[in-house]
């Protein structure tokens, strides 16, 4: 079994095409990856318990003890432990004094004080029944803000002590709260797809000075899109939202998947010890085994994350397996294939 | 000579796992920690502020300091602010009790109550000030040896009237100097931002130890030496009670303070049996916490600066209240050995008098808490995850090879970059604190690494090569694959760092990224030569023995 590849190169490049299809089904349309709430805005409570959580009990809570325009809850059991997580939006008052007061602040800024005076009286109001007049911008703004921030003390200690008192979770509570602006959500997206965008271009630079040909950068960097497009599959069946975590775990992906196809792609063109098949069939013997420790590490990560509910490493862990497994099939069908047909091409 | 001396490659890693060993371990001497934990584990809040436009860097530097002194002054909870470009600020608090937050956030939203008061009388308050100017006479200024710092400011016509009425005459000459002109010892304002609404309840312990406090002074705090905790109560306006173990409660105090506000602040050393008495009484009861050599009821009046009134403003050279000049232009001044000192009073003395609002409105606050229980169980957790994948690892490789002689190494380098790793991002300097995106970072340095060394060993014992090939070119050839590799993780990760401090949200990746790339570093440039050098070793004996056989 030294050359493996000789004969077959070209039967091996249908794999890949093969395969590529259902996984883009599975990204592009069902079950598809959707953003976070860290890129889209919007409020997660995490709540760990020891006793079992279900999902209609923390609803009918929320339901009766708040009035919240929109939740969602979803719980995770797992052999160490019940997790609930519960997505929510704030209700309209706040909403609505919220940008009451944003126009006060910008009508205080432009000079324009009765403005600022009304929508500061305006958003008062939406707590309070009492009448107020104020002759001062400032003042008037200091007494919205003061509504609204007691207004929303209020409503965050309630969310977290009746939950806390009503599914007996002690006073040591183990959670994790995410309030997220939709207008950083939005900026966190632009930076996000801006990186990604920059990391890539720096990528083909390095590799193209280390190789300086076009068809092998080439076929690595259709590798490393292969292994992404495999990463935000698992992302789809795993129902993980695209967040900045998992941006920079698909880099993360990329920088894996291309020490395989740099050891293959150096091998192919640089070495002249036997036929391309052989040093191609070498090459998948070290290829393996850098692959299979990855694969078993991350497996390691996804068994103890599951088990422990920690729910970003498991996130970056099973990415990456989809990623690896991406990569067995993009580096030893795809991009083999490729560095074959160039180098016999060559000779 | 002993061979692990013999060759650099050796004496570097051992180097490098010295200090890395020794910083460790001095943490965890020093605080119980062998790494600077982040919010992830150690349990805190990240809040992300989003201003409503682009200002200047110089700018969002100034709101950095004015939100600082509003939600923790004096530094006192280690809270950290930084701008992210020129829109966005980063604020981590260890903080995590909800109403706490909610009044940082508030805190940071609104703009906040200053008032200045003498005699129990309010001078004027932060909507009374016209403006502080920061451009005519406003800065620092050399004099003999030392710094004057000058803070002009100037106050509506209300607040200039009742200023000049309320300060005539506060200043009493006290003795003459050799050219006859009298020397004044003059009164002192209080300066007060977000004085609390609420009565005071404070055990006589405290009381006695706060009035020592004050005596004292604490230039931390700005209490200046000499300062009558009587006068500092009577200035604040506050419903102050003080409560005797042996006489109970002062009832007819308490209704008193009832009528004006249900909000009582006691001091720590006060009994739950009492805070019941309270409660039962109408009021609405909390404690504040007291911070170590502190006073604590400067702290919880939310005293911020003591100054001194000068005589030039209180009309001692006019009889009669009603021919005293009215100013409503007035400066405040002070002297310091060093000018970096002088310039830090006066910013944080002009940020008080702007009522520490913002000159640009925040838009929107995001935030993210973690609950110390949760962050305490991730670490335990992770630090579990890592053990096993490592024993995982090097199951396959020792699989791989059937080779405990190529084995080993490897299991040897991976084990040293991991402790320089940590090792490095535990010194002193580094500020990048350890948090889950960290701990990601870590593992995808070691995988590369692992990834490096199988492909080391595979180019050195390659068959086919080692019978064209020298070791030296075969190292060559090696040494190109794992740099180019390094290469490409530098590429992926460095923008993310390049961006992280001038563009939103990335500072959450900065850890993943930093680590990632110090990993990709340490690898090529301190363990990877060992590891080639020791492969390389192995396999020089390996070949004198077949050719003698």
């Amino acid at each position: 079994m030294d050359d493996i590849y000789s004969k077959n190169y070209k039967k091996f490049m249908i794999i890949p095409l093969i395969v590529i299809i259902p996984v883009l089904y599975l990204v592009l349309f069902s079950p598809g990856v959707g953003l976070g709430i860290e890129l889209t805005g919007g409020n997660v409570l995490i709540i760990r318990s020891e006793t079992e959580l279900s999902t209609p009990v923390i609803e009918e809570i929320l339901r009766n003890n708040f009035d919240l325009s929109e939740v969602s809850v979803s719980t995770i059991n797992s052999p160490t432990g019940y997790g609930a997580y519960i997505e929510y939006s704030k209700n309209q008052k706040v909403i609505d004094a919220e940008s009451l007061i944003e126009k006060a602040q910008l009508a205080i800024e432009s000079e324009n004080d009765a403005e600022a005076i009304l929508f500061s009286v305006e958003a008062i109001k939406i707590f309070s029944e009492k009448e107020t007049s104020f002759d001062n911008a400032k003042t008037a703004l200091v007494a919205a803000q003061d509504e609204l921030a007691k207004y929303n003390e209020i409503f965050s200690n309630n969310l977290q002590n009746v939950l806390a008192e009503k599914l007996g979770l002690g006073t040591n509570v183990e959670f994790q709260r995410r309030e997220v602006s939709p207008t950083l959500g939005k900026a966190s997206l632009d930076s996000g797809l801006f990186v990604v965008a920059i990391s890539a271009l720096f990528l083909i630079i390095v590799i193209f000075i280390s190789f300086r040909q076009v068809i092998p950068v080439l076929g690595i960097v259709f590798a490393m899109l292969y292994d992404v497009i495999f990463g935000l599959a698992g992302m789809a069946l795993l129902n993980i939202p695209i967040s900045l975590i998992a941006i920079s775990t698909l880099l993360m992906v990329v920088g894996y998947s291309v020490d395989t196809d740099i050891m293959l792609t150096s091998r192919m063109l640089k070495d002249k010890e036997g036929t391309p098949g052989q040093r191609a069939t070498s090459s998948v013997k070290t290829g393996l085994t850098m692959n299979a420790t990855s694969l078993a590490a991350m497996l390691a990560m996804i068994a103890v994350s599951y088990l422990y509910q920690i729910d970003i490493v498991f996130q970056i862990a099973a990415i990456l397996f989809f990623g690896l497994v991406g990569d067995l099939i993009a580096t030893w069908f795809m991009n083999v294939s490729i560095l074959m047909w160039f180098v016999e091409g060559k000779k | 000579m002993n061979p692990l001396i013999k060759h650099w490659q050796y004496v570097l890693v051992a180097i490098f796992l010295v200090i890395s060993i020794f910083s460790i371990v001095t943490n965890i001497a020093n605080t119980g920690q062998p790494l600077n934990y982040g919010i992830d584990f150690n349990g805190g809040t990240l809040y992300q502020v989003e201003l409503q436009k682009q200002v200047s860097g110089e700018e969002i530097a100034r709101i950095a300091n004015i939100i600082s002194q509003r939600i923790d002054p004096g530094g006192l909870r280690g809270d950290s602010i930084s701008p992210v470009g020129g829109k966005y600020l980063m604020i981590q608090t260890a903080e995590t009790n909800p109403i706490e937050l909610e009044k940082i956030e508030s805190r940071i939203r609104q703009q906040g109550k200053f008032e200045s008061t003498l005699n129990g009388e309010v001078l004027f308050t932060g909507d009374e000030i016209k403006k502080v100017q920061r451009k005519d006479g406003y800065g620092v200024a050399k004099i003999g040896t030392y710094y004057e710092w000058n803070l002009p400011f100037i106050l509506n016509e209300t607040a200039a009237k009742r200023f000049a009425e309320k300060t005539f005459h506060q200043c009493t000459a006290i003795s003459f100097t050799s050219a006859g002109k009298p020397v004044y010892e003059c009164e002192r304002t209080t300066f007060f931002l977000d004085k609390p609404n609420a009565t005071i309840l404070i055990s006589e312990e405290q009381f006695d130890f706060d009035e020592q406090e004050l005596l004292l002074g604490n230039t931390f705090i700005n209490v200046p030496a000499e300062t009558s905790i009587t006068e500092v109560i009577e200035d604040s306006r506050i419903n102050v009670v003080t409560y005797s173990t042996k006489t109970g409660l002062d009832k007819n105090a308490l209704s008193a303070a009832l009528s004006a506000t249900e909000e009582i602040i006691v001091s720590p050393d006060i009994f739950t049996s009492v805070k019941s008495e309270l409660e039962t009484l109408g009021f609405t009861v909390s404690t504040e916490e007291l911070k170590e050599n502190e006073p604590w009821i400067w702290n919880v009046m939310n005293a911020r600066q003591i100054i001194r009134l000068s005589e030039g403003i209180t009309n001692e050279d006019v009889a009669n209240v009603s021919q005293a000049k009215i100013y409503s232009q007035l400066n405040i001044s002070g002297t310091r050995e060093n000018a970096a000192v002088a310039f830090q009073d006066l910013e944080e003395l002009a940020i008080l008098l702007e009522s520490g609002s913002l000159p640009t409105p925040v838009k929107s606050i995001s935030k993210e808490t973690i609950s110390p229980a949760l962050g305490k169980s991730f670490l335990d957790n992770i630090v579990l995850m890592g053990i096993i994948a490592l024993i995982i690892v090097a199951g396959v490789i020792i699989i791989r090879y059937r080779n405990l002689t190529l084995a080993a190494p490897v299991i040897a380098t991976i084990l040293s970059e991991i402790i320089i790793l940590l090792g490095l991002l535990s010194l002193p300097f580094i500020k990048q604190p350890f948090d889950l995106a960290a701990f990601a970072g870590v593992i995808a340095a070691l995988g590369t690494g692992v990834d490096a060394e199988i492909v080391i060993i595979d180019e050195l014992t390659n068959k086919a090569k080692r019978q064209s090939l020298s070791l030296f070119q075969r190292i060559k050839k090696g040494l190109f694959i794992i740099t180019t590799s390094a290469l490409t993780i530098i590429a992926v990760m460095g923008p993310i760092v390049l961006f992280s401090r001038s563009m939103p949200g990335l500072s959450n990746l900065y850890g993943f990224a930093i680590v990632a790339i110090l990993g990709a570093l340490i690898g090529v440039l301190i363990t990877r030569p060992a590891f080639t050098k020791t492969i390389e070793i192995i396999m020089e004996r390996s070949e004198k023995e077949e050719k003698k056989n």
